[in-house]
């Protein structure tokens, strides 16, 4: 964005990035230092070698994806609809959609497991991933819309002119070109999908269902706290949701200009 | 000035989206209802549901378990009415919402802005700052109770640089310990708008980036008034994302202060939790629940339509 | 208005999304109160005759917070498993902090624990009608007079108002001792405090030689009211427990004195810098453990860390390689109210057997043999975390290695034999909200923000409002 000629500008930009970074370095470099403390590599051994881990991992795996691909087919479809389609109403609908983002996951607990109950889905990734989505798609509408609302009305009407529905104007404007935001939502839905503690742990029962945010709780007790392992496992549970953004990387740097459709 | 007016230009030739619809005849627009029943189904159908179960439970007295709750009608809010906790959450709420939203905006913004410019390791800053993000807060939260300890990093940190006399017990003050709790949200959150905004400097318009260059405007000047209004959709929905997110906020307040010491941390979101949890006192804290719903209702409202009016009145 | 093909379908997708929402609201059955505490009711009468045969075979699903690591809970099926092969166990580990979350909604639906922890206090007010009741348990296992085999601190916690014995104790824990290093103090040529001015020389002494003195972590209810516990039985002995029944008021002198001596330990330096800022676990705990500080406040379940093995590992937990173990010591609280501090203490945890249980004869089989028999009781003991309910049953000194026994020996087997008789309790009396009450006198005379007289009268304000 900036543009830097000289070679003291350039210089003077990595200085400022870098002292700004330093704050958010420094807790990192804390908890790397933890769970080395002690055992040292022994730490993420013991993580790696907790009963089931990869069972965990899995069940892990499989709710972020259903919740992702849930939330994803769900947001665009509306992101579209709220942004560029007509709807009689659609601030009140939109705001109904937000209203759903206020309320307090521990105030859900009750009532989302009757209705898990009562639809018998308990104890099954169901009663996961719908409140999870659920609870995902009003933030990701809210950023989708916006995006939507970014694209020049202009494209759509080119294609519409040139003979093509409103279907076709969501496969090839709509899609191709949220890239970018799309790529933000799956990023932010994996991460709340893959962190979830409170709703695996009420909703799900048997042991083969656990996910891997249980994980920290293994080395956790009520007279005792095994810091150094639940930092390794911290770190673990980690590695693949920044992995995730590093491959999501390069569809932010993308913008309108490389995938507009003339 | 220059800039101002390749902005203006630039608005006046791209259709303002404003919120009311496109400007233009609505007439050729599709139907789009059924597009976003979906999402309506499965957000509104499953959370409505929690809603109005919140709001019956609000007028009980019950401990979330026993088979007869006492009914009690609207004494549960006229009690919250009458809580001073209540109004020192609400109090702290607002603080908070300023603070972390100001710091986020402008660290995001400004991380967006330098590294979409030629910096080298773009990759590694990004990560960095990104990686708290990822971070659950029942893992980061011990760590900081570490590192603001009395004798923690941070105050040796402070006494490297000669600041000593500044070294204090942060989190075991009522004075220090909310900056503290805002300054972990900052770090953990400003992963999240550097993203946003990241990609939404992508749909600026190169054009307008180049025709301010022409036109001979410095960086700063770019970033005031081209860049900035440019963001604008993506500013004022983490402004509403913000305000909710300062109302609900639970995990760190919680896990690093426990709301304490003497309340001076004590959000709406984990009132509610502990009025609920531990203390069973469930229909309080449904009704708190409905009161922060309604507060967040609100805050949105008054966000959107302030949003929205300052695009009109460009 | 008129009823274009667009009003009819917005109309018509109105339509399908408020049946959606009233499906569900009434598809989720009657309402927010359903099941739970009726049906347990129901049930209860039902199966009043329990099994009747020894169980030989099921599957029970325990849920606890404790065994607060799943390795030591597995330790005991295994054992259980030597006697009953053919019943399985899954224990399901939920730690405290999110055991009320998760535990009433499983109790309330059909596939919840058929076997639970319980603790005494608030939880067996709540918990206790989705139990049943244990006496007829624990008459068949030991007999009529079952109560004379058992620690009497387990079974009064435990039960209700209404006389039902929700659960059985596994073990009970103690409070108001305080764990020293020992090797710190005669580094230093020091000896343990027993009065609070000595107490304040002590740390003194110890300012002096840059060594930390006393940690807590204030920032925790539960601790914080240990300490205030073990103040109040050295001010007025008894008097704790009276005002815990409503029988004496917690603005009375006793406890504004109380709240000035625990006052003092902050501002006479005795209570570290920081200290309502701190955990107890992990920041204090592992502070005391790496050896930053030389005394701390815990009770009976610290005798855990005696031990080399124990030891060993609680300081890798706490990020230190290569360190020595040192061995730790119980001493008796300090005189700091003119009497001696008696100690207080209730079942650790009880099993309940949930209403809804599935197979009660298998449920029973395991609860009975971990809390009544010989084996279940001895595996408890040797874990040096819970005292165990069963009389006689002692942790088997030969197997425990302590990492000085010399020293360590005699004081462990001491507390042990002191607390059998203790009978003042600890958490059964009271009640979340005079918990909280509790946990704000303490924070507010430590900052200053109250003083003693004025943080007293608010606890009883809001105590008498709690009935």
């Amino acid at each position: 964005m900036f543009e830097i000629r000289t070679r003291w500008g350039r210089i003077l930009l990595q200085v400022v990035v870098t002292l700004l970074v330093l704050p958010f370095l420094f807790p990192l470099v804390a908890m790397v230092q933890g769970s080395l403390a002690g055992d040292g590599w022994a730490n993420y051994e013991a993580v790696l070698a907790v009963p089931g881990l990869w069972r965990f991992f899995l069940n892990t795996v499989v709710i972020a994806a259903g919740v992702i691909v849930l939330v994803y087919i769900v947001t665009m479809l509306a992101a579209y609809g709220f942004g560029k389609l007509r709807i009689r109403g659609r601030e009140v609908y939109f705001w109904m959609l937000l209203v759903c983002l206020t309320l307090p996951e521990v105030v859900l607990l009750t009532p989302l497991f009757t209705t898990a109950q009562a639809f018998g889905f308990f104890d099954t990734y169901w009663a996961v991933i719908l409140p999870i989505a659920a609870l995902q798609v009003p933030f990701a509408v809210l950023l989708a819309r916006n995006f939507v609302q970014g694209i020049p009305d202009e494209l759509f009407e080119a294609a519409r002119v040139d003979g093509g529905s409103v279907i076709n104007g969501f496969r090839h404007l709509v899609i191709p070109l949220t890239r970018p935001i799309a790529a933000a939502i799956l990023i932010f839905t994996l991460i709340g999908a893959w962190n979830n503690y409170l709703f695996p742990l009420v909703f799900l029962q048997s042991p083969e269902m656990q996910t891997i945010t249980l994980v920290p709780q293994f080395f956790v007790g009520q007279f005792s706290n095994d810091q150094t392992k639940i930092l390794a496992s911290a770190v673990i549970i980690a590695i693949p949701e920044v992995v995730a953004y590093l491959c999501l990387q390069r569809y932010f740097e993308r913008g309108l200009a490389a995938g507009a459709i003339k | 000035m220059a800039g101002t007016s390749i902005a203006e230009r630039g608005l006046r030739e791209k259709p303002a989206p404003a919120a009311g619809g496109g400007r233009r005849s609505r007439r050729l627009q599709p139907q789009g209802l059924h597009w976003i029943l979906p999402a309506l189904v499965l957000s509104v159908g499953l959370i409505y549901y929690c809603i109005w179960y919140t709001a019956v439970i609000s007028t009980w007295d019950w401990d979330g378990i026993d088979p007869n709750p006492e009914r009690v009608g609207a004494e549960n809010y006229i009690r919250i009415a009458q809580d001073p906790i209540f109004w020192k959450t609400i109090q702290h709420t607002i603080v908070f919402f300023v603070v972390t939203f100001v710091l986020q905006t402008a660290l995001g913004l400004i991380f967006a802005v330098l590294l979409h410019s030629k910096v080298k390791l773009a990759v590694v800053y990004k990560v960095i700052i990104f990686i708290p993000v990822v971070l659950a807060p029942a893992i980061t939260a011990p760590v900081f109770r570490q590192i603001y300890a009395p004798d923690g990093q941070f105050n040796s940190v402070l006494e490297f640089f000669g600041l000593g006399f500044l070294a204090q017990p942060w989190l075991g003050q009522e004075s220090t310990a909310l900056a503290v709790i805002m300054a972990v949200t900052v770090w953990q959150w400003t992963g999240l708008t550097f993203v946003l905004y990241f990609a939404a400097m992508g749909q600026i318009d190169q054009s307008l980036l180049e025709a301010a260059r022409i036109d001979g405007a410095g960086n700063f000047r770019t970033l005031i008034h081209i860049i900035w209004p440019g963001v604008r959709g993506t500013t004022l929905a983490l402004a509403i994302l913000s305000a909710i997110g300062a109302l609900k906020t639970f995990d760190l307040p919680y896990l690093i202060t426990v709301g304490g010491p003497n309340y001076a941390t004590e959000f709406l979101g984990t009132y509610i939790y502990r009025k609920t949890i531990p203390q069973s006192h469930v229909g309080y804290g449904a009704a708190l629940s409905i009161i922060l719903l309604v507060l967040a209702l609100v805050m949105a409202l008054i966000l959107q339509v302030r949003g929205g009016e300052k695009r009109v009145v460009r | 208005m008129k009823f274009t093909l667009q009003t009819k379908l917005s109309l018509r997708s109105l339509a399908v999304v408020g049946l959606a929402s009233l499906a569900l609201t009434f598809g989720a059955c009657g309402g927010p109160v359903g099941g739970g505490g009726q049906g347990a009711e129901k049930n209860e009468s039902q199966n009043q005759n329990q099994a009747t045969g020894p169980a030989t075979s099921g599957t029970v699903n325990w849920w606890g917070w404790t065994p607060t690591d799943t390795a030591t809970a597995n330790g005991y099926i295994a054992a259980f498993n030597k006697e009953y092969p053919n019943i399985k166990i899954n224990f399901k580990l939920v730690s405290i902090p999110d055991w009320q979350a998760a535990l009433t909604p499983a109790l309330r639906s059909e596939s919840g624990p058929d076997v639970f922890d319980m603790q005494p206090g608030s939880y067996v007010t709540k918990y206790g009608s989705f139990a049943q009741d244990m006496t007829p348990v624990i008459t068949k296992a030991l007999g009529e007079d079952w109560q004379s085999k058992v620690a009497p601190a387990g079974v009064s916690g435990l039960t209700d108002k209404n006389g039902k014995l929700t659960a059985l104790s596994v073990g009970a824990v103690y409070s108001g001792t305080l764990w020293i290093n020992k090797g710190l103090f005669d580094k230093h040529g020091l000896k343990p405090p027993t009065t609070v001015d000595e107490w304040e020389k002590v740390c003194q002494e110890f300012k002096k030689a840059s060594q930390r003195c006393f940690v807590q972590g204030a920032a925790g209810q539960g601790f914080d009211q240990d300490t205030l516990q073990a103040i109040a039985n050295s001010v007025e002995p008894g008097f704790w427990t009276k005002a815990s029944k409503g029988e004496a008021k917690w603005n009375e002198p006793a406890m504004v004195k109380t709240l000035d001596i625990w006052k003092q330990l902050f501002s006479r330096g005795i209570m570290q810098e920081g200290a309502i800022g701190y955990q107890q676990y992990p920041d204090a705990n592992n502070d005391f453990l790496t050896g930053k500080y030389a005394m701390v406040m815990m009770g009976t379940w610290y005798t855990q860390y005696s031990t080399e093995k124990a030891m060993t590992a609680a300081l890798k937990a706490a990020g230190v390689s290569g360190a020595k173990p040192f061995p730790i010591l119980p001493i008796q609280f300090p005189n700091v109210g003119g009497n001696t501090s008696e100690m207080f203490g209730d079942a650790d945890y009880g099993l309940s057997i949930s209403t809804k249980a599935k197979d009660k004869a298998a449920a029973e089989a395991f609860v009975t043999w971990l809390t009544t028999s010989q084996a279940g009781q001895q595996a408890v003991a040797d874990q040096l975390n819970d005292v165990p309910a069963l009389k006689g049953i002692e942790p088997n000194f030969e197997e425990i290695n302590f990492v000085d026994p010399a020293t360590q020996e005699a004081p462990v087997k001491d507390l042990l034999a002191k607390v059998a008789p203790v009978t003042q309790p600890r958490f059964a009396l009271l009640n979340q909200d005079v918990q909280d009450a509790i946990f704000q006198a303490a924070q507010s005379t430590a900052t200053g923000k109250a003083t003693p007289e004025e943080a007293a009268n608010t606890l009883q304000e809001a105590a008498a409002a709690a009935q």
